[in-house]
């Protein structure tokens, strides 16, 4: 997708809700219907929630189906503070003013988002889930059993509103109303910043995210607390607005469902989509509780007739609708527009040389001694299978190293074990002087090693150029806030499209290209992050032999520039034209290590992988 | 020490019944990736319609098994083919929200038409118990266990016997292989389907001689049989069966000694724990695609 095409699809959900947010604020002094403000208040709560919950679920892809848990929290804590801690006499009257306590409700959820979020995002995928729903049944059963607290059972009852009559339920609305404006612009924030960006490259390929240098356990750490702290203070205000709570209610994994409904009636990972989604379902909702019973013969709206009619537009939209209204609009507008234009897959590539990395050259000149890479008897088993069995390998700087080895010998697994992907059993790694084998990938990919997929892994939501922007050279706080693309950094990764020669894919969505287009931006990405060391699984893997080419030519002038190179790959005669020294890998083992000439003549090697006929084939090429 | 024995007891009768009911999760699981949250509604819809046939015909509710089973498997043969048939392959979130939607259209149905009251099979066995010794065991509970054993067996003979044992036990291995070798894994996928539905019939008949249901129940159901097939490991047959006999022990041990309203809480917390100190469960292997992928 364009930049151009998108503009029009975002304003148009950006008008939607601006309109809305509009009519809301002024809807008050239109009319005093009690109704209408009651599910206009109602809907500001579940916007404020389905907004929460995109941030971690939308956004970094974690879904939870237990997201009620901190509007309860929320609760709970205004409750308990306004009536048992503060209670009589602190602020005068019987209890203290609810509505002091709602910015410690805000914290406490997002401590306890802060606290537990560490802890259960180390799962993913089903055990994600199931552990968010399993929190939230036991934060009830907590509040349900801790009466001396909680009163268990019985609820809490909250102090009537001490504001005038005829001001309503109005202070509520506006403070939901504020409550909603400060999630969405908290939202549109994260989006755009680099923290954002991060996000969407943990939902598109958590492990890919981790090894090209984003700090994965701190971002969903931030996204955990994020998508807490404005459920947490609409909590508060919703245990006031209601003067009762009691655990089922307030802790209600049916709500959470609700929640997600919305999400994805408007559109997961949208910023707008949330907002649409919860002004469409909860006014269905309210109205069909209160009018039905009219327009039902026999008046059989009641709360089965509810779970059948919410359950049942739930698996429709999951069937139908899975991308939500928003994004489903969009690709059927985008559709449209593209389609009598002709693509650009396909189309010839040039490439232009690279302007030279001063800090790659500068380093490359006064580095210490020894090899940049050492691995030392590295160990790594699946079950009863010993992937790598004890390998001990060293890449000396300024060279292009092979790695070589029949499949399944362990090629893969050491590259995931020397980036982090995996960790060793058993062993070391070092690099640059520096033992790595005991921190995080991002951690690695600061320190300058950059690695390629043999399947090639982008971020395929993302466009071309956000994928190679993406990368990561180090870690700081005030970064996260950034601009996901901004000046320098953009620049620099257009003129690495250039070198790679696919600069004039830029815009386009990373899912688009074809594998050997993946390739290449896979590699301009990873240059991104100015590596020392380049990994590259089959660069030359099902690529036609032009392409196959450029990519020798582009490694040949990278290391001459001074970076060295780890090369898996199968295709020979590219290896033994490029690669010196070359290393041969069979059953987790080394098993040969030297020049190509050296290799060709082992006969372990010939034994393992090349076969008889290699070398057959060679002599009668030679002779 | 008779109280202590009395209560392990307890618990592995129990224990057997939730082997039976995790084991249909467990194989869904294992073959085609999705956690069918509904099974827990599944067993409340079995143990409802137990509960009719056994008051208004008088038939054994220990016997409806024979009926309700049959039943099941057509409903869950259905429920694949109208719904889960069509999210194969999408992220692994979407099959326990799907499968979410469903289980509240369930209780809404069985709301309406049995109403949300307390609910339960009384046959005439019903408070009478055997006694060994110093401990009486009552007999619903010890024929339930016995019959769930008995279609455990039963299933287990179609896992190692059949050619739809085979199958499914290759496309849970290796899914595109086994299309390879000629197995139509949507074929598998359904009978696998509506096979682990079908448990949940013989063992949702059971369930309803052993506690009062009603239409909200099937949170406290899935809540448990989750605890099984974490604890067991995901997709493991006899990881389940191991994780319902240690469940039912800790639960009848946590009703015992220390309170009854904990005892709800026993199996999430056996999944918080285990999720996160072990998530391959006792007996689920740690595949390399766990690692990185």
């Amino acid at each position: 997708m364009t930049a151009a095409l998108r503009f029009p699809m975002r304003h148009a959900g950006a008008l939607a809700v601006g309109a809305l947010l509009v009519t809301i604020l002024i809807f008050p002094a239109i009319s005093d219907n009690r109704y209408y403000q009651t599910i206009i208040i109602l809907s500001l709560l579940l916007a404020i929630m389905a907004s929460g919950w995109n941030i971690i679920s939308g956004f970094a892809g974690y879904v939870s189906l237990g997201q009620t848990v901190f509007l309860g929290i929320g609760a709970y804590t205004t409750a308990i503070l306004s009536l048992r801690v503060f209670g009589a006499d602190t602020f005068g009257g019987d209890a203290a003013n609810p509505f002091y306590f709602v910015p410690i409700s805000a914290v406490v959820a997002g401590l306890f988002a802060g606290a537990i979020g560490p802890i259960i995002m180390r799962t993913r995928g089903h055990s994600f889930v199931i552990l968010t729903i399993a929190f939230l049944f036991v934060m009830q059963l907590i509040v349900l059993n801790w009466t001396e607290l909680t009163y268990g059972n019985r609820g809490i009852s909250l102090p009537l509103p001490t504001w005038p009559r005829e001001w309503g339920n109005l202070p509520f609305y506006y403070i939901f109303f504020g409550l909603l404006l400060i999630s969405v612009a908290m939202s549109w924030w994260i989006r755009r910043t680099k923290f954002g960006m991060g996000l969407i490259a943990i939902r598109e390929d958590e492990d890919k995210a981790a090894a090209v240098g984003v700090n994965t356990p701190v971002y969903k750490m931030l996204a955990y607390v994020a998508s807490a702290i404005w459920i947490g203070a609409a909590g508060g205000v919703y245990a006031y607005y209601l003067s009762f709570i009691d655990p089922r209610n307030m802790f209600d994994i049916v709500y959470s469902v609700f929640v997600v409904l919305a999400v994805l009636l408007g559109g997961r990972g949208t910023i707008w989509g949330p907002v649409i989604g919860a002004f469409i379902l909860e006014p269905v909702n309210q109205i069909t509780n209160n009018n039905f019973n009219d327009w039902v013969p026999g008046g059989i709206w009641d709360a089965n007739v509810r779970l059948i009619f919410f359950g049942t537009v739930l698996v429709l939209v999951v069937l139908c609708l899975p991308r939500g209204i928003i994004p489903s609009i969009g690709d059927i507008v985008k559709r449209r527009r593209e389609g009598g234009k002709a693509t650009e897959v396909g189309a010839r590539f040039e490439r232009k040389p690279m302007r030279v990395v001063e800090r790659a050259a500068e380093e490359a000149a006064e580095a210490p001694a020894g090899p940049i890479l050492e691995v030392r008897s590295a160990e790594k088993r699946f079950g009863g299978v010993k992937a790598v069995d004890g390998v001990n390998l060293s890449v000396e700087r300024g060279t292009i190293t092979a790695l070589i080895g029949p499949n399944g010998s362990g090629k893969t697994t050491l590259f995931n074990l020397i980036d982090g992907t995996m960790p060793l059993d058993r062993g070391e790694i070092w690099f640059d002087g520096e033992r790595i084998d005991r921190i995080a990938p991002y951690r690695r990919a600061y320190r300058g090693i950059g690695r390629t997929f043999q399947i090639t892994r982008l971020f395929r939501r993302m466009t071309v150029l956000e994928n190679v922007v993406a990368p990561l050279r180090s870690f700081s706080w005030l970064r996260l806030g950034a601009d996901a693309v901004s000046g320098p950094e953009a620049e620099r990764a257009y003129e690495l499209l250039e070198f790679v020669g696919m600069h004039r894919f830029a815009e386009r969505e990373a899912g688009e290209l074809s594998f050997g287009q993946g390739k290449l931006v896979e590699l301009a990405q990873i240059l991104m992050l100015d590596p020392k060391l380049i990994m590259l699984d089959e660069p030359a893997g099902g690529i036609n032999p032009t392409l196959i080419a450029h990519m020798e030519e582009m490694v040949r002038e990278l290391n001459r520039q001074g970076t060295s190179f780890l090369i898996v790959e199968h295709n020979m005669p590219l290896v033994l034209g490029l690669c010196d020294p070359v290393c041969v890998l069979a059953r987790g083992r080394t098993i040969c290590e030297g020049s190509p000439a050296q290799v060709q003549a082992d006969p372990a090697v010939l034994d393992a992988y090349l076969g008889e006929d290699f070398a057959l084939e060679e002599k009668a090429g030679v002779t | 020490m008779t109280q202590l024995i009395q209560t392990i007891v307890l618990g592995l009768l129990l224990g057997g019944v939730y082997a039976l009911l995790a084991s249909g999760l467990t194989l869904i699981f294992g073959v085609m990736d999705v956690i069918n949250v509904a099974q827990g509604a599944l067993i409340i819809l079995a143990a409802f319609m137990t509960w009719a046939m056994w008051s208004e015909t008088g038939l054994d509710p220990l016997l409806g098994v024979l009926v309700v089973t049959p039943a099941m498997f057509l409903i869950g043969f259905g429920i694949y083919m109208a719904t889960v048939r069509w999210i194969q392959g999408k992220p692994p979130s979407t099959s326990v929200i799907l499968t979410f939607g469903l289980a509240l259209v369930i209780e809404g149905v069985m709301g309406m038409v049995w109403t949300a009251t307390l609910h339960r099979s009384t046959p005439s066995y019903f408070d009478e118990s055997f006694r060994i010794g110093d401990i009486y065991l009552r007999k619903g509970q010890v024929y339930g266990c016995a019959i769930a054993v008995g279609v455990l067996a039963i299933l287990y003979v179609i896992l190692r016997v059949t050619w739809l044992g085979r199958a499914i036990r290759a496309v849970s291995a290796n899914m595109s292989s086994a299309r390879l070798v000629g197995v139509n894994p949507s074929t598998v996928a359904a009978l696998t389907f509506a096979v682990g539905v079908a448990t949940a019939g013989a063992g949702g008949s059971i369930a309803s001689v052993l506690y009062p249901f009603l239409p909200a129940s099937h949170y406290q159901w899935i809540s448990r049989l989750l605890g099984i097939i974490v604890l067991g490991g995901m997709g493991s047959l006899p990881g389940a069966i191991v994780g319902a006999l240690l469940l039912g022990v800790a639960e009848t041990m946590t009703q015992i000694y220390i309170s009854p309203q904990w005892a709800t809480m026993v199996p999430w917390a056996v999944i918080l724990i285990v999720l996160l100190v072990r998530p391959q469960g006792l007996m689920g292997q740690k595949l390399r695609e766990d690692v990185a992928l």
